[in-house]
């Protein structure tokens, strides 16, 4: 084991960039996602005849089908139908379809949870359906939605990882050509890899805690 | 003002409402008794189509309350509802819950739709709880702001569905005594519960309701005095021994 050289000023410097790598792209797909699983979620919650259907397929469908199939797909399956994504924009398309879907289902949650008498007394006062969902249902969801947000947030974290396999220059991506120079360095960088995952993922799960008791 | 012709319900096969014939006129108090699943929730509930009619016909004002061409969010600004568990708004003050559909559905301007909730809860007893949030309030307090909230919107007629039933004992009397007042102001009211003091003092019919039937009709004291029919007789005694 060579914890100097593994953790090298210029190795920690390499690291450290994919770690932002890591962190960016992560943080892109969950805001694109969380737009996205918004609509969606309420989309399917509000069940318009046909559309309802089709997002609920879509749903279903993403959500059992591995991630890094849709990584796969997004990277090697789309150019040959002609739409060639550079690795950034395939990673972050392939984490933004999976988590959508994901998040979808948590908005969809976070509406269902909305006592119906509240809906009730809003129509019978005349409000619209989408006067209701906007001031009575929506605002009281995403205070119920936060939580498993963050919780998913810390999945794709981890999940951005498997970026690897089309080369993202992410956090593993980055570990991995260090270790690859030296055997003696591969302990030093996965005790060096784990930690930081650990550390930010359960900083945020304690975030998510926090945000649970405060609503309990 | 509210006219059912011939009114059935069903839920897939269940047979909710059988063949309902009822008119209800301005300023009239009508409490609707009957044993729970008879039907009277649902009937009340059709009045502003939180449920549908199968078929028949029920007109609130003239207009066919079931018709396609019906804009139901303004037959409803006219029809107030008060529910057996508030159905206050929780992420609201006591405040925005009553300005909330002022603002929006008649357009009142913030400071005219608080006036006005700020007048009816002195009516209801508790102007000091307007900046309050549901939660810090009883079941009484929270059950007269959802009057309050109904009757912001100055509609012609309220529906009160079991609006005692899930309160303690002792605050049952508080949102009574408010009914009474509207009912004495000359409000068209329908009220399905099972309070006989209020249904004495200020209903000017009682409907007794069985198995999705309309099944007598009558003055108040007249039908708990004699009621005419078998089950009525039953029903009554069973309610008055408790």
């Amino acid at each position: 084991m060579d914890f100097a050289g593994a953790l090298s000023a210029d190795h920690l410097k390499f690291l450290a960039d994919g770690f932002w790598v890591t962190l960016s792209i992560a943080f892109i797909s969950i805001l694109l996602s969380f737009i996205i699983g918004i609509l969606l979620g309420t989309l399917r919650y509000a069940q318009i005849p046909v559309v309802s259907r089709v997002v609920a397929i879509y749903v279903e469908t993403i959500r059992n089908m591995p991630l890094l199939l849709i990584i796969f797909f997004t990277f090697f399956a789309l150019p040959e139908v002609g739409i060639k994504l550079t690795v950034t924009q395939a990673a972050i398309t392939a984490l933004t379809v999976f988590e959508s879907a994901m998040l979808a289902e948590i908005v969809r949650g976070g509406l269902n949870s909305i006592d119906k008498g509240q809906i009730e007394a809003a129509r019978s006062s005349g409000l619209t359906y989408i006067q209701t969902l906007w001031h009575i249902v929506m605002p009281q969801a995403l205070r119920r939605m936060v939580p498993p947000i963050v919780s998913q947030f810390i999945s794709l974290l981890k999940d951005t990882s498997l970026c690897v396999i089309i080369a993202l220059p992410e956090f593993m991506h980055n570990a991995q050509i260090i270790y690859a120079q030296n055997v003696n360095y591969i302990i030093p960088i996965f005790i060096l890899v784990a930690f930081m995952y650990f550390i930010v993922n359960y900083a945020l799960s304690l975030v998510a805690r926090r945000l649970e008791s405060r609503q309990a | 003002m509210i006219r059912f012709k011939s009114v059935n319900k069903y839920y897939g096969d269940f047979h909710v409402l059988k063949d309902i014939n009822l008119v209800i006129n301005k300023g009239e108090v009508v409490v609707v008794i009957g044993p729970s699943g008879s039907g009277k929730s649902t009937m009340l509930r059709c009045i502003n189509r939180l449920e549908t009619i199968s078929d028949g016909e029920l007109t609130v004002n003239g207009v066919k309350v079931n018709d396609k061409n019906t804009n139901i969010n303004e037959l409803r600004r006219n029809i107030g509802m008060v529910f057996q568990h508030f159905n206050l708004y929780p992420h609201k003050t006591v405040l925005e819950n009553i300005t909330l559909a002022p603002t929006m559905v008649l357009k009142q301007s913030k400071e005219e739709a608080e006036k006005i909730a700020m007048y009816y809860l002195e009516k209801v007893g508790i102007p000091d709880k307007a900046n309050s949030y549901p939660s810090q309030l009883s079941g009484g307090q929270q059950q007269r702001v959802a009057i309050a909230r109904g009757l912001a919107m100055k509609p012609e007629i309220m529906l009160f569905d079991e609006p005692t039933s899930a309160l303690d004992p002792e605050m049952i009397g508080e949102v009574l005594d408010v009914m009474k007042a509207l009912a004495k102001e000359g409000m068209t009211m329908v009220v399905v519960t099972h309070e006989m003091g209020f249904a004495k003092e200020v209903a000017d019919r009682i409907i007794f309701m069985d198995q999705g039937r309309i099944l007598e009709e009558g003055k108040p004291a007249d039908f708990y005095a004699n009621p005419k029919e078998e089950r009525a007789r039953v029903f009554l005694s069973r309610i008055l021994n408790h």
